[in-house]
């Protein structure tokens, strides 16, 4: 029995807490968000097994392979999957691997020349055609994959830039998808990475992989325990320690690195941007726990003042 | 540079828009609604045009050839071009190169069973047309049989025999730690599963089964959850990202001043009805 008078007025305002307008709890996370953001704290980030497998696998592929990278995003779900997009093209660039990208969701073309430019071009100067090439988007979800497990030409007859893929050095022995060496998808719902798992991956053994939403994560976990998909990269605490584990590569010189990722290294560590915005979601986390306990003991409260009354 | 300026404020003025739902239903929200899905409608329409119908379909039909060579049915069949080039210029060019003539578009192989997709596309159209609208009927049929057969085999494949393979696990690996997860996971599919059995009336030691089979797929529910706030939560700092980078001089200070605008905008609309309601 709570007998001071503040233990009392405590009581009340807990039992009136379910009634508090939620334009006051928008309000606190709103607040609560943007703190950190603009005084960032520096927390540290601590690298699970999930996104450590998915990196030792791409790590582990020769320097002479060649990756597709399918951009099935848009910018609803940016925040979450691009810094992903740029770390695994930072790490696949910095061990001198030739990435193929292409599109199954309209907005991921734009998405994926956002990436490109940034890291291929502006950091790394990579030729198009030779190091890299976007394929551009194609509608058909589904079919498309199944499509280029039988021929990439049939489905992508050129480029996002209009050239004939004939005439794109980099598409010379790859005729299907069982001809990449891995398969990395960057996926935020349907069609996704589920579908790379039973479409290509599955059918021709090819190693699938994933950076995904948070929203998702559930749904990836059997593949990843079934060893259909080497590991994902899940949200956002996903991306910020995949770039920690790029940057740790190139600091501790593990395995293959380029001397041009060497000398973009100081880049690398100042554009963090996953990294920058964990400081957000810890706090933001915290509160919402909060509001959870707040919100059950205000429940029990009110409940008990009912039975006494 | 002022074009990089103009679109700070147009995607300041969306976010704002968009987040203003959060205070209550009002003008700039379904301004900002609307866009979006006149926006992306318009989007989606035109880079699956330019993407796929045609390079693949059109560029299938008639790939570039050298007009001089046409003779016999390709060069009836180039005339068809060259009148949708007349119609539709930019659609199906013709080009000029060293002096010879050709039409066509791209340099895939030639393969007229494309036809029979551009014909299935036009009758998907007919739906605008009520008196043969029934033809659409025909190519969702074929969209409808392709993707059940393919889904079903990549399901069949990878979803029900992958993952029955992958929960065939020994009790004991010799490990305790492993064990213990083997044994949870192999519980936990089973009384998820027998959860959804509604053959037998789940009573007695069935309930128990039952029961644990709830807790799982709560623990499952509870796990969605905290990934959906996780990923709502990143979306916002996304947009926060955006706003505090057009916050600055050389985007002319986007975010505060749209956001000043707006919050009297809304202060005074808000106060408006209130006193029409009095």
């Amino acid at each position: 029995m709570v007998k001071s008078k503040f233990g009392e007025k405590f009581v009340n305002f807990l039992g009136k807490l379910d009634s508090l307008d939620r334009r006051i709890i928008f309000l606190i996370i709103g607040i609560v968000v943007l703190i950190p953001l603009l005084l960032p704290l520096g927390l540290p980030i601590e690298t699970t097994q999930l996104t450590e497998d998915a990196f030792y696998a791409l790590d582990a592929l020769p320097q002479d392979a060649k990756v597709l990278m399918s951009f099935e995003y848009g910018p609803s779900t940016k925040p979450e999957i691009h810094p992903m997009a740029i770390s695994v093209l930072r790490h696949l660039f910095s061990k001198g691997n030739k990435v193929i990208i292409m599109c199954l969701w309209p907005d991921g073309l734009f998405m994926a020349n956002e990436a490109l430019d940034l890291v291929a071009r502006q950091e790394f100067d990579l030729e198009y055609g030779v190091d890299y090439v976007n394929l551009g988007y194609r509608p058909g979800n589904e079919a498309i994959i199944k499509g280029i497990t039988k021929s990439f030409a049939a489905n992508f007859s050129i480029d996002a830039k209009g050239t004939s893929i004939s005439k794109l050095p980099i598409m010379n022995d790859i005729q299907t998808a069982r001809d990449v060496d891995f398969i990395f998808s960057l996926s935020a719902g349907y069609p996704g990475a589920i579908e790379w798992v039973l479409y290509a991956g599955d059918p021709l053994q090819v190693p699938v992989s994933s950076g995904n939403t948070s929203i998702q994560v559930n749904q990836l976990l059997p593949y990843v325990k079934s060893g259909q998909m080497k590991g994902i990269i899940a949200g956002m605490p996903g991306a910020a320690e995949y770039e920690t584990m790029v940057i740790r590569k190139i600091e501790e010189n593990i395995g293959i690195i380029t001397p041009e990722a060497r000398e973009l290294l100081p880049q690398f560590k100042e554009r963090r941007n996953a990294t920058k915005f964990m400081d957000a979601q810890s706090i933001a986390h915290l509160v919402i726990v909060l509001f959870i306990v707040l919100g059950n003991i205000s429940f029990f409260v009110k409940r008990r003042q009912q039975r006494k009354y | 540079m002022y074009i990089g300026i103009l679109g700070a404020w147009i995607a300041v003025f969306l976010t704002l828009s968009i987040l203003s739902y959060l205070y209550e239903d009002n003008v700039f929200y379904k301004f900002a609604e609307h866009i979006f899905v006149g926006v992306s409608a318009a989007h989606w329409a035109s880079i699956a045009f330019w993407n796929q119908v045609q390079p693949n379909l059109f560029g299938r039909l008639w790939p570039q050839a050298e007009v001089a060579a046409l003779d016999g049915f390709q060069k009836f069949w180039y005339g068809i071009y060259h009148g949708l080039h007349v119609l539709f210029g930019k659609i199906f060019p013709e080009a000029t190169i060293n002096g010879v003539l050709y039409r066509g578009i791209g340099d895939q192989p030639q393969n007229l069973s494309y036809l029979i997709a551009f014909v299935l596309g036009l009758f998907m159209l007919f739906r605008l047309i009520p008196k043969i609208g029934w033809l659409s009927r025909w190519s969702l049929a074929y969209v409808i049989g392709m993707a059940a057969g393919l889904r079903l085999y990549g399901y069949m494949s990878s979803d029900v025999i992958g993952q029955i393979h992958a929960t065939m696990l020994p009790l004991w690996t010799g490990n305790v730690g492993s064990s213990i997860n083997n044994i949870i996971l192999i519980v936990g599919v089973l009384t998820g599963l027998f959860y959804f059995f509604f053959s037998v009336e789940h009573k007695g030691a069935l309930k128990v089964v039952s029961r644990i089979g709830i807790y799982f797929l709560m623990v499952y529910f509870g796990a969605s959850f905290g990934f959906a706030v996780m990923g709502r939560i990143s979306l916002l700092i996304g947009r926060f990202n955006d706003l505090i980078l057009y916050s600055g001089k050389e985007y002319g200070f986007a975010t505060p001043i749209l956001l000043v605008v707006m919050v009297v905008v809304l202060i005074l609309t808000t106060r408006k009805k209130k006193s029409e309601e009095v």
